[in-house]
């Protein structure tokens, strides 16, 4: 069965599954899950770059949904919002404990060269699309931090040991480069 | 080196530090207390988000393992969405939906199910509009399958392992039971038997762990509630002949709809 890619989806009806979820309703949960894991299950699998941790990580993304969706509130966030954020959250809480127990094995020698590009306008959201151009206009280290930051879910000084900069560098890049999108956006 | 000029924007960068997911574990710890009290630095964690959310697009959708789902289920203790052909043994305390948590999540219940074979059948809804799922009883009308599930029997009568073969994506998991335990120097090789065929190797696998095994097509298509499982003791690294050359140490029956 192909699912349904999301940015082809009604972001009503993925809105009214996670609404309907929060309130009990075990057939809406299963259409959310079918039609929203294989998303989360990427952003999770490219956060932590290994299978098991990322179904896990998954497995606790819809066990809180189920528990946790009624605090969704359709009129202040999008329900892929408000599920990619739940995934991010738990893939980074996961990855801080991972890194806390075994120390920071990923990469050091610069970013990793497989993050994703940036697809062609025509198959993402408008929201994708200001958020891409808004980027453009920062340096392009700056960029390649802010994107290394949201893909990878490092650190300040993960991303600093990455790029070889000194960390009060990183942090300058990271915030000047949030103010500068934040104004853009904000245009 | 500070950029933000006051207190108000340095809070609302943090916030923004925060969804970017660049703090350390105890700075999340610290932005998520201050969540609970400051609608301010709520409401700028929330704006950030919408921002950057949508990069989230270029991350390709992966479909994950076909058991995360009745994992998920069996953790919430949910079992709207499963559905039961050739009942469980009626001795068996706890119905059906007890021996799916046991069989997907721990895997060491099977051994107490008398049953030598219980099909499982989990649907996940489809694209197109239906009714909700409703338990069937007969083989008349028998759901979309998604999932099969088989116990694999030791000779002593002891469940070794369950399969739970995912049809529509051509999936395995094969999950240890109490299988016996296995010399350092043999693998244990897995055996899909249709009625009157040779047998098909599924594969290596380790006994004492959790194994995800692709399911070829050639061998989805031969998967039917007349065929078995069976599992055979081989030299290190499996079958050197592409059939099974050592004893048969378990064996169950399959279905499917």
């Amino acid at each position: 069965m192909v699912q349904s890619p999301d940015a082809a989806l009604d972001r009503e009806q993925l809105a009214q599954w996670l609404t309907l979820s929060g309130r009990g309703d075990e057939s809406a949960f299963a259409k959310l899950y079918e039609h929203s894991s294989s998303k989360l299950y990427g952003v999770c699998l490219r956060m932590l770059r290994d299978r098991g941790e990322a179904e896990d990580t998954l497995q606790e993304v819809f066990t809180t949904v189920w528990r946790r969706a009624s605090s969704f509130d359709a009129s202040k966030a999008s329900a892929m919002t408000w599920l990619i954020t739940l995934s991010r959250n738990k893939s980074i809480d996961r990855l801080r404990k991972r890194r806390e127990a075994v120390g920071d094995d990923s990469m050091i020698d610069g970013f990793a060269d497989d993050a994703p590009t940036p697809p062609s306008h025509a198959q993402t959201s408008q929201d994708h699309q200001r958020l891409d151009h808004c980027l453009d206009e920062l340096e392009d280290k700056h960029r390649s931090a802010v994107r290394e930051a949201f893909f990878s879910g490092a650190t300040y000084n993960e991303l600093a040991d990455r790029c070889s900069v000194p960390l009060g560098t990183m942090k300058s890049w990271i915030r000047r480069s949030l103010i500068k999108l934040r104004t853009c956006l904000e245009r | 080196m500070t950029t933000t000029t006051d207190t108000n924007g340095h809070e609302k960068l943090r916030g923004a530090e925060y969804v970017l997911g660049v703090l350390d574990a105890e700075q999340r710890r610290e932005v998520e207390r201050q969540l609970r009290e400051d609608p301010e630095l709520a409401a700028a964690v929330e704006a950030w988000q919408e921002r950057l959310a949508p990069l989230a697009e270029e991350i390709a959708a992966t479909q994950p393992a076909a058991y995360v789902w009745p994992r998920i289920l069996a953790e919430l203790g949910l079992g709207g969405s499963v559905m039961a052909r050739s009942a469980p043994e009626p001795t068996a305390s706890g119905g059906l939906w007890n021996n799916l948590r046991l069989w997907h999540w721990i895997g060491i219940g099977a051994s107490t199910v008398a049953a030598a074979c219980l099909v499982l059948l989990v649907t996940l809804p489809r694209p197109t509009p239906s009714p909700a799922p409703t338990p069937v009883q007969t083989a008349s009308t028998p759901p979309p399958t998604t999932f099969m599930v088989a116990k694999i029997e030791q000779n002593n009568g002891i469940a070794g392992w369950t399969a739970t073969m995912d049809v529509t994506h051509h999936r395995m998991i094969l999950v240890p039971a109490t299988p016996q335990a296995i010399a350092d120097n043999r693998s244990t090789q897995l055996w899909l038997i249709p009625p009157g065929h040779k047998p098909i190797s599924v594969g290596v696998f380790t006994p004492d762990k959790t194994n995800s095994m692709d399911l070829p097509l050639t061998l989805v298509k031969q998967l039917s509630d007349k065929a078995l499982l069976a599992v055979s003791l081989e030299p290190k690294g499996g079958s050197p002949t592409g059939q099974p050359t050592g004893p048969v140490i378990a064996k169950g029956s399959i279905g499917g709809a």
